[in-house]
């Protein structure tokens, strides 16, 4: 029999509590004690961690799939790359216009999705992943005149007390990655703990039902479109934070495939999922890499380089197999024999209290 | 008027490939509704399979039946492997797991066939040398390689629909894609069906593959990536549950690219036009034919029951 917590218990409260200084001072951790090649490393994942939570907003809680996600994190890149180095914009306010465009970019996508279900959606994303690289070379070739767009260069602020150095401006970045990482996941929690939350799972769920309800399904699916799309700019913007250069090869369809693969292993529909999931894709890619080199007990004929990506494909597929929910599906499949979080009763009409007795363990919500 | 005859001809050579890969799509949509991201790479693997093969001495079309037969085997392996137990455990797990595929047949490829990222000569079933072509009225010229690799694939296609209209199993691959639980009540061996789907599929595109590196001159860890893009793009085109559909989106796409590759450069204002600026053309046009039609060219509507 498992233990029972009531969701905002104090026993609830003091866990998450736990939990969240447990995973700050494991940062504060890590930004004393590392290299600045592994916090631009931890920089990068969470690069990928923010544009999963952004997918997964759309995909796992809406319940439309998008491979053009590279699109928008490319986009966001490319217009704050090129409104600080061209137009001299403050950093901070090209990232408010980067997600601005993308919010527009994703509503306008939206629209077509709303005809469109399951893998034709997919196809026509794929058509914007891959239009992109196209666009992007264009812009280059006749805005920029170079083959690559300069990064932001973005510059520790004085109240910091960090200079311009290597060291502190990895450092730096690692703490932007970090806050940004937080904000989108608490945007995302927040839209998904909310009425517009349950609406979105509803239209996910069954449309026609979400409909007769009196969910608007128009602008429910192209705002969720356009607010995911504005989330993926984050990582865009915080991209052309970090890379020094930016070019038509840096969002292909691939990384919008990375980022499918990163919300699918840590678990779609689950809050912490595509945080956990672009973590351990991106370390576990990372490991193979630099490890395969060393690897001498290979037979000379094959090359080591595609071992490591070998490798990952085989490990994806078996990780599969045990854990099909993704990662944190299968911590809370584990961990719910040990304690249940009961939901709070959902504050609504009087009349709809008497129902709140009969929720069951078995439908309790995200943790 | 002429180079209009000749770029449209070459397209169809080009696109018929893609049908034939669509084709493959298409066969596993309707079996399971999933899309096979695989399915490419799987062909490339094939591919260089056949390349090896006919790199020990053995005459190419035999390279090309043994590595299609291999393919078939390979095909039915991962239905029944991986394919069947994963798609009993989560909706989500089927995607990933094609996905990983797509990875580790790539790197595989990269892996086992030395020079495979810079590309290896493939040779072509059809004579090439410079002289071998038709001449048509207008001055255009088509290729006995492009008319080789048409008429092949109309064949394998019409080959393909004979299996699906009048054969038994053919039958019974259709009546799995129709409904799936009445024809496992029906006695059909779904399982089985399923098997060959995957199998059938995985050998056309080990075929569609070798067209292409044939007509390429070369087969490179890239090559199939396009060519599975434009694929899926036809299959959706003309509806992902519809063989017809396939092929005349495959065919439409082919002539869309060549058209956009070779004609009116001075329309674009720009030096800029590779295959990709062809691509997103023929995406472009998808993108206006399924806002119309959501469910492509000949694609079944699936009515929502309330």
């Amino acid at each position: 029999m498992p233990f029972h917590i009531r969701e905002s218990s104090p026993l609830h409260w003091v866990l998450r509590i736990i939990s969240v200084s447990a995973l700050a001072a494991l940062a504060v951790y890590i930004a004393s004690d590392s290299a600045p090649s592994t916090l631009g490393k931890i920089t990068e994942a969470c690069t990928l961690a923010i544009a999963a939570v952004s997918l997964n907003l759309l995909l796992g809680f809406n319940g439309q799939i998008s491979l053009g996600h590279s699109t928008f994190v490319g986009l966001a890149a490319f217009t704050a790359g090129y409104s600080v180095n061209a137009w001299h914009w403050n950093p901070w306010v090209s990232l408010g216009v980067a997600c601005l465009v993308c919010f527009v970019l994703g509503l306008i996508l939206g629209l077509p999705a709303l005809r469109l279900k399951g893998p034709y959606l997919a196809l026509v994303t794929l058509a914007v992943a891959f239009v992109w690289p196209t666009v992007a070379r264009k812009f280059l070739d006749q805005t920029v005149k170079a083959s690559t767009l300069k990064g932001m260069r973005l510059r520790p602020p004085t109240w910091t007390g960090l200079s311009n150095n290597r060291t502190d401006r990895a450092l730096f970045l690692f703490w932007l990655a970090i806050v940004l990482l937080v904000v989108t996941y608490v945007i995302v929690r927040n839209i998904r703990k909310s009425r517009i939350g349950r609406s979105l799972v509803a239209v996910r769920d069954n449309e026609t039902a979400a409909a007769v309800m009196g969910v608007n399904l128009a602008i429910t699916k192209t705002v969720t479109f356009g607010i995911s799309a504005a989330l993926a700019g984050v990582a865009g913007w915080l991209a052309a934070a970090q890379l020094a250069t930016l070019d038509e090869n840096s969002f292909t369809i691939l990384s919008s495939i990375k980022y499918l693969l990163a919300l699918f292993l840590g678990g779609a529909a689950t809050l912490a999922g595509p945080v956990v999931g672009a973590f351990s894709y991106f370390f576990a890619d990372d490991l193979l890499k630099t490890n395969a080199t060393k690897w001498d007990f290979l037979p000379g004929p094959l090359s080591k380089g595609p071992v490591a990506s070998f490798l990952l494909g085989v490990l994806v597929i078996v990780f599969v197999f045990i854990a099909p929910y993704g990662l944190v599906g299968f911590i809370k499949l584990q961990a719910r024999r040990v304690a249940v979080v009961i939901p709070r009763p959902l504050r609504a009409a009087p009349l709809a209290t008497e129902s709140t007795e009969h929720i069951s363990p078995a439908v309790a919500g995200e943790i | 008027m002429g180079h209009l005859l000749q770029y449209v001809l070459n397209g169809l050579a080009r696109g018929s490939i893609y049908s034939l890969i669509a084709l493959g799509l298409v066969v596993i949509y309707r079996g399971t509704g999933h899309l096979n991201f695989a399915q490419g790479e799987m062909a490339l693997f094939a591919t260089f399979g056949a390349w090896w093969i006919n790199d020990h001495g053995v005459p190419l079309w035999l390279a090309i039946m043994i590595a299609a037969g291999g393919a078939f085997v390979v095909g039915g392996v991962i239905e029944f492997g991986l394919i069947r137990p994963a798609g009993k455990k989560s909706p989500f797990a089927v995607v990933v797991i094609t996905i990983g595929l797509f990875q580790a047949f790539n790197s595989l490829s990269g892996l086992l066939f030395k020079g495979a990222a810079t590309g290896l000569p493939f040779g072509t079933l059809f004579p090439n040398k410079p002289t071998d072509f038709f001449r048509l009225p207008g001055g255009a010229i088509w290729r006995y390689e492009y008319v080789g690799v048409l008429v092949t694939v109309l064949v394998i296609t019409a080959l393909l629909f004979l299996l699906f209209q009048k054969t038994k199993v053919g039958l019974a691959m259709r009546m799995v894609a129709n409904n799936p639980d009445s024809a496992k009540l029906a006695g059909v061996p779904t399982n089985k069906i399923l098997m060959l789907s995957w199998a059938l599929s995985a050998s056309i595109g080990a075929i569609g593959g070798c067209l292409v590196a044939g007509i390429n001159a070369n087969v490179n860890l890239g090559t199939m990536f396009g060519v599975f893009l434009l694929a899926s793009a036809a299959a959706t085109l003309g509806g992902l549950d519809s063989p017809l559909g396939a092929v005349v989106g495959g065919l439409s796409l082919g002539v869309i690219e060549s058209l956009v590759t070779n004609y009116p450069k001075s329309w674009w204002g720009s030096t800029y036009i590779g295959a990709d600026t062809a691509i997103a053309v023929a995406f472009l046009i998808i993108l206006v034919v399924l806002l119309v039609r959501p469910s492509g060219l000949f694609g079944s509507t699936r009515v929502e029951r309330v």
